[in-house]
């Protein structure tokens, strides 16, 4: 038991190695923020597109419901080492692209944050697209009737009542990014596992992998709590709205 | 030493505990059985050898589960059964073999593995039964050639290998990028996202070998030696292991893989090395 | 007949819809005279809420005309298909609908329903906007209602924001479908009343309802519909005390026994 002690647990090797893990895991922090951000503004799209009303837009359905299936199929790890290996051999694209350093951030980090909007891009139309398909028909009819365009019915009407009805999934997608951003480790993306694992390989010992693990905690207990608190918040919204119409 | 050895029995069985634990599994039996807990197969007749390998990195280790070869499966192999035991090879992650090993997931690591001090720390290691150089891996013409010429550039590398730590020390990378396997170095030195790899001469030679464009512009020499690993305090099986390699060398098994895997005959300072200090 | 626009502000003629094999409409012919009331009874499934979802093209008829102020909305470039057309503005311009669920956006307060679409789709200035919104709100009894969230009005008031909705893009005619038939008894008259000053002050209106007694006090003229076509139409007194048709009497006696 002490062995298995001294192996995970051992905190002060925790605290020798604290800085370099944080400086990881800060790592993680800008690709989880980064990719999450983009993958929920990409998703909005893709599921907007999907909702493009009449015979004319057919075909872009047809695209964009192909890309949903597709990437919500292919493994997210498969997709960074693709996207890694292919993209800067792509010769007629220019460097700024198949080598991109934006932000002083390396390449590699950029094709991770590429992979994981593409993915999660591809999760999160699905979640939009509950929500969308949640709000009442009636809404639409409303609005188109009152003259409004099928954009300005989604924009104004429909997707603000179907985000606030998937805000809480749309979150726990956002969580589960967070500890898929841990893939890119695969292309030497600095971030808490590489690191983690890094000085396991030279020390080892496998606490800064707990130490790891315990940072992620860090992060994700608390959102986890938050989500839940929404959802019952919103439960008690329905059973508390019905009688209140009632007593007026 | 035996404390070691008790240490290291009680974290497989704790390990055997959790694993039965989690499957639900109320036969014991298991735990109490010592060492390996590869399943045994009858193949070459003797008892098992559970050995550890991070496959693939040819040409030392490479092939599908069952039918594994390579330098150092087909040297192992010849090493067991001169001992009148049958080497399994397991595959496992480098960058914790030897803390497996320690921990007794494997009796032996096969795996292209350099000795070195901080190592022999956690482990012991066998008499070298390779002789091994890093190599400068770049894309065809690049003016990378010298551990001077990686300064300010990307480097990748294997993670938890000699390149890196030789890297670290002795080269002034501009960044350095640490693959969990070799291949994927090479592959992003074939896209351009590294300028240059560093890893052992070997696995640069076959990976040049491929096609694909790329040299070898620069071997350093490091006087790196590998050696076969056991679980620290294992004498007896580390004294077998030696006498199994000595008997390789001494029949011309070695010769015969050496010419098999690198195409040339073995230098003649590996037999020194191994006779010396034995 | 063809006595323009000031004689049928809107004409049906023919109007064919179907959903898939079931043929809702088969044939409807109908006239309506400027700020003329006319209120259109018939058993469930008898087609009167589609009738009325053809003349904002909200389904649009598969065969058939709407005369709208002697335009023909059922032409033009992709008409038919659902899809923006270049009469789909000049339609939803002239026409308000009232639903029976109200639809009022929920994530906006009364005030805010009523101006959405005068901003949006008449490009009105938020003052302008707001103004006409007080107004219309004050005018159907919600003054002290404006910054309420619909969840927090009952049915009634709902409904009587749903119309406050519809009246600010200033329509020339007001289609209500079944727009009492979701409320608790004691909320009808309320919706009502605001439904008799509308008529009172000469809106064209097209009514769906179950009200009888509304009915023949508001309505200019009765329609009686049944299996998509329709049976009789006549004034109130005519339709109702004397039906000349087998399945109005019946569907009268079936009302009336309730």
């Amino acid at each position: 038991m002490q062995e298995f002690v001294n192996q995970f647990f051992d905190f002060g090797f925790m605290a020798e190695h604290f800085d370099e893990v944080l400086e990881g895991f800060w790592i993680t922090v800008q690709l989880s923020i980064i990719s999450g951000v983009l993958a929920l503004a990409w998703g909005l799209i893709l599921a907007s597109l999907r909702q493009l009303p009449g015979r004319g837009f057919l075909p872009v359905r047809a695209v964009t419901i192909a890309y949903i299936d597709v990437f919500r199929g292919v493994p997210l790890l498969l997709l960074i080492l693709l996207i890694a290996g292919g993209i800067p051999s792509l010769d007629f694209l220019p460097e700024w692209l198949r080598l991109p350093q934006w932000l002083g951030k390396p390449d590699n980090f950029w094709f991770g944050v590429l992979a994981i909007t593409i993915t999660y891009g591809a999760y999160m139309a699905e979640v939009y697209r509950a929500g969308i398909e949640a709000v009442p028909p009636g809404q639409m009819e409303a609005a188109r009737s009152l003259g409004m365009s099928h954009r300005q019915a989604m924009r104004s009407v429909i997707l603000p009542q179907a985000i606030r009805k998937v805000f809480a999934p749309l979150l726990n997608d956002f969580i589960a990014l967070t500890k898929d951003t841990t893939l890119v480790s695969v292309i030497a993306v600095n971030e808490a596992v590489l690191v983690g694992s890094d000085i396991q390989s030279e020390t080892f010992n496998s606490s800064a992998l707990t130490l790891g693990a315990i940072m992620f905690l860090l992060v994700t207990l608390p959102l986890a709590r938050f989500v839940d608190k929404l959802i019952s918040r919103e439960q008690g919204r329905f059973t508390r709205g019905a009688p209140r119409v009632e007593a007026l | 030493m035996s404390k070691t050895r008790l240490t290291a029995i009680f974290a497989v069985l704790l390990v055997g505990v959790v694993s039965l634990v989690a499957a639900g599994c109320g036969s014991s039996d298991d735990s109490t059985s010592s060492g390996s807990e590869t399943s045994a197969s009858t193949e070459g007749g003797g008892e098992p050898l559970a050995v550890g390998s991070d496959i693939p990195y040819p040409p030392f280790e490479q092939g599908k589960p069952g039918n594994y070869t390579g330098f150092d499966v087909e040297l192992m192999e010849a090493v067991a059964e001169n001992i009148g035991r049958t080497a399994e090879f397991e595959d496992t992650s480098f960058d914790s073999i030897f803390l497996d090993l320690a921990q007794g997931k494997f009796e032996a690591v096969a795996s292209a593995a350099t000795i070195t001090d901080e190592r022999e720390k956690t482990v012991d290691f066998s008499n070298p039964y390779y002789l091994s150089e890093q190599a400068i891996l770049v894309e065809e013409g690049t003016p990378i050639d010298s551990v001077e010429a990686l300064a300010g550039t990307t480097v990748g590398v294997q993670q938890g290998t000699t390149g890196q730590e030789y890297v670290e020390e002795k080269g002034d990378a501009g960044e350095l990028r640490k693959y969990p396997q070799g291949p994927d170095a090479v592959n992003a030195l074939k896209s351009g996202t590294v300028e240059a790899v560093v890893m052992d001469i070997p696995v640069a030679e076959n990976a040049v070998a491929a096609g694909g464009g790329l040299e070898i512009s620069a071997a350093i020499p490091t006087e790196e030696e590998y050696g076969f690993a056991v679980a620290q305090g294992e004498t007896e099986l580390l004294e077998e292991i030696n006498e199994g390699l000595k008997k390789a060398i001494d029949d011309g098994t070695y010769a015969k893989l050496y010419e098999k895997y690198f195409q040339h005959a073995p230098p003649k300072s590996i037999a020194s090395a191994t006779h010396e200090a034995s | 007949m063809e006595n323009g626009y000031s004689g049928a502000q809107l004409r049906l003629h023919d109007i064919h819809k179907r959903f898939g094999k079931l043929e809702v409409l088969r044939g409807v012919n109908l006239d309506v005279r400027k700020g003329e009331v006319v209120c259109i009874l018939g058993p469930s499934g008898s087609g009167k809420s589609t009738l009325l979802r053809c003349v904002n093209l909200l389904e649009p008829p598969e065969q058939g005309e709407i005369y709208l102020e002697d335009q023909d909305i059922c032409k033009g470039p992709r008409s038919g298909t659902g899809e923006q057309s270049w009469n789909l503005d000049f339609v939803r311009q002239r026409v308000g609908i009232v639903f029976q669920q109200f639809n009022l956006f929920p994530h906006k307060t009364a005030l805010e329903n009523v101006t959405m679409a005068q901003e949006k789709v008449l490009g009105r200035s938020k003052s302008e906007a707001k103004q006409k919104g007080t107004a219309l709100l004050e005018r159907v009894g919600l003054a002290d209602k404006l910054n309420e969230y619909p969840e927090r009005l009952s049915g009634g008031q709902q409904q009587r924001v749903a119309i406050a909705r519809a009246l600010s893009m200033d329509p020339h005619v007001m289609l209500f479908d079944e727009v009492t038939s979701a409320l608790d008894p004691e909320l009808v008259k309320e919706v009502l009343d605001v439904l008799r000053e509308l008529a009172s002050e000469g809106m064209t209106m097209l009514v769906v309802t179950h009200e009888l007694g509304f009915a023949r006090e508001v309505g200019d003229k009765i329609v009686f519909m049944d299996a998509g076509v329709i049976v009789e139409e006549g004034r109130p007194a005519d339709v109702l005390d004397a039906p000349r048709e087998e399945r109005t009497r019946k569907f009268l006696g079936l009302v009336l026994d309730r």
